[in-house]
């Protein structure tokens, strides 16, 4: 296998999750990407005799590993010194944890099956437990009744369509956003109102961060090794919002997936930070268009290239603006899915070349004037409405390579 | 305190990798591109100067649409080369 050097922890982790972690690895200095195509080349001199020697010497083989399971450590009782040994320990994502003590993990469990497993987590096959995640929820300052949430999310996150691998390890700044759906949201004071994606609502706080905590402990993408997220962004600490069902003119997106309206939902995606919408002048669907599809039509974007389902998150009163011009939904998505395009002109030769060369089904043929969408097809423009009063809505881009999934609350 | 560690067993088994060749001669030298920026240029010329260095029969290429998926072309792959390079990540 070959790598570069800045990325030998990720080629590392992989082999060790197919159960060879004594797999070969040649490394050339970093980078390789974004360079002339000579200068890579010029790269391969220097790892010929490496790699021949990878080819014609059998590794020893490692000696295998014992399989950690639920185990009891001891850590210090003082709480400022528990948050020192957490981050030398990896149990943290850098903002204070609470300590998961028999008694918090077991009140969380509650008649629950400890061992039951609700998923394996990529990239490292990590065992989510029911007690491994009430664990790491213990950390982020859960309650019991936080638990059915986040075991569902974990559930939504491990489903192939997510391509949780990716998501955990790529170099984009992306994570799972978790959106609720359905009366639990109200219940458990799940926020979908003024700064829903922000601070000030602790079981979004919660939820999201427990899922994150679980992605990075159980998973095992941890910052720098196997997470490769070259800036990540701060919903990587916590990422979770409701639907305003409330102050939506259309149905819900749970209702919109097929299950009832008194149901309870999470959906996940993988998701970059949102970016916002500002459109305090427009009054009618059609000109407000120009602005959400003017943030989200891109070259930065991966939505453009890849595909996948992007989300748009409209504000009450502009989802409001919208409906008043008599628009449902669909006829939103099939709009904006119309408007937000990258002429092919706006991208860098370079890229062009390579999109060609990566994706020739799609570019081929495609001219300096094709328009490319931001999503495949107008299905696949998720929508909610989320947020209180004011004119800002927010485009939400994904890694592109994944799709969301919805799972029920039990 | 007594803590709960937040990580699970994992993955702990141990594979056995393909045995090595004892030389290259003779032999095809398979590259799976990632299809990652420049993998491709830098996989197919470590083959071709192994090749060219050890009398290898030759050099076949494969790629994978797509780094963020699983290729699903290894069965194909181990039936034309005897030995294989690829690349992981960027």
């Amino acid at each position: 296998m070959l790598g570069t050097d800045a990325f030998l922890s990720l080629a590392k982790a992989t082999s060790a999750k197919h159960g060879l972690p004594h797999m070969p690895v040649a490394l050339v200095p970093h980078p390789l990407g974004g360079i002339p195509a000579e200068r890579a080349r010029a790269k391969a001199d220097a790892i010929l005799d490496e790699v021949l020697r990878g080819l014609t010497t059998d590794p020893a083989p490692p000696v295998a590993g014992t399989s950690a399971g639920p185990m009891l450590v001891e850590a210090p009782d003082d709480l400022d010194a528990f948050q020192v040994w957490a981050m030398e320990h990896e149990w943290s994502d850098g903002l204070p944890v609470l300590p998961p003590t028999e008694a918090r993990v077991a009140r969380l469990v509650g008649r629950g099956s400890a061992d039951e497993l609700i998923a394996t987590l990529m990239p490292l096959d990590g065992r989510a437990t029911l007690h491994a995640i009430a664990v790491n929820a213990a950390l982020a300052g859960a309650a019991p009744e936080h638990l059915p949430v986040i075991v569902a999310a974990v559930r939504a996150v491990a489903t192939p369509e997510l391509n949780l691998n990716a998501i955990q390890c790529t170099t984009h700044p992306c994570t799972p956003l978790v959106i609720v759906n359905g009366p639990i949201a109200a219940r458990l004071g799940i926020a979908g109102g003024p700064n829903a994606l922000g601070n000030g609502h602790r079981a979004n706080a919660v939820i999201g961060r427990a899922l994150r905590l679980t992605l990075q402990n159980v998973g095992g993408a941890r910052p720098g090794r196997e997470d490769r997220a070259t800036l990540g962004h701060p919903g990587k600490f916590t990422y979770c919002l409701a639907e305003n069902e409330a102050q939506s003119p259309w149905e819900p997106l749970h209702v919109e997936r097929g299950f009832g309206r008194e149901e309870s939902t999470v959906t996940v995606c993988g998701s970059e930070p949102p970016h916002n919408v500002n459109d305090h002048g427009s009054t009618t669907a059609e000109t407000l268009m120009a602005a959400v599809a003017g943030t989200a039509a891109t070259t930065g974007s991966n939505n453009i290239y890849l595909g996948g389902d992007p989300l748009v998150i409209l504000g009450p009163e502009h989802a409001q603006t919208v409906a008043s011009s008599g628009w449902s939904k669909a006829e939103f998505k099939r709009r904006f899915w119309d408007a937000a395009r990258v002429p092919l002109r706006k991208f860098s030769g370079d890229n062009i070349a390579r999109f060609k060369l990566t994706k020739p089904e799609r570019f081929e043929d495609a001219g300096a004037d094709t328009l490319l969408p931001f999503a495949s097809t107008p299905e696949d423009v998720m929508v909610i409405v989320a947020g209180g009063p004011g004119k800002h809505s927010a485009i939400v881009p994904t890694f592109g390579a994944t799709h969301s999934v919805t799972e029920r609350i039990d | 305190m007594k803590l709960w560690s937040p990580f699970s067993g994992g993955q702990t088994r141990i594979g056995r990798l393909a045995p090595r060749k004892s030389s290259l001669a003779g032999l095809t030298i398979g590259v799976l591109d990632n299809s990652k920026p420049n993998a491709g240029v830098l996989l197919h010329r470590v083959a071709e100067l192994l090749a060219a260095r050890t009398g290898a029969a030759g050099v076949r290429g494969f790629s994978k649409p797509s780094a963020a998926r699983p290729a699903e072309i290894l069965d194909d792959i181990a039936q034309s080369a005897h030995v294989v390079l690829t690349g992981s990540a960027d």
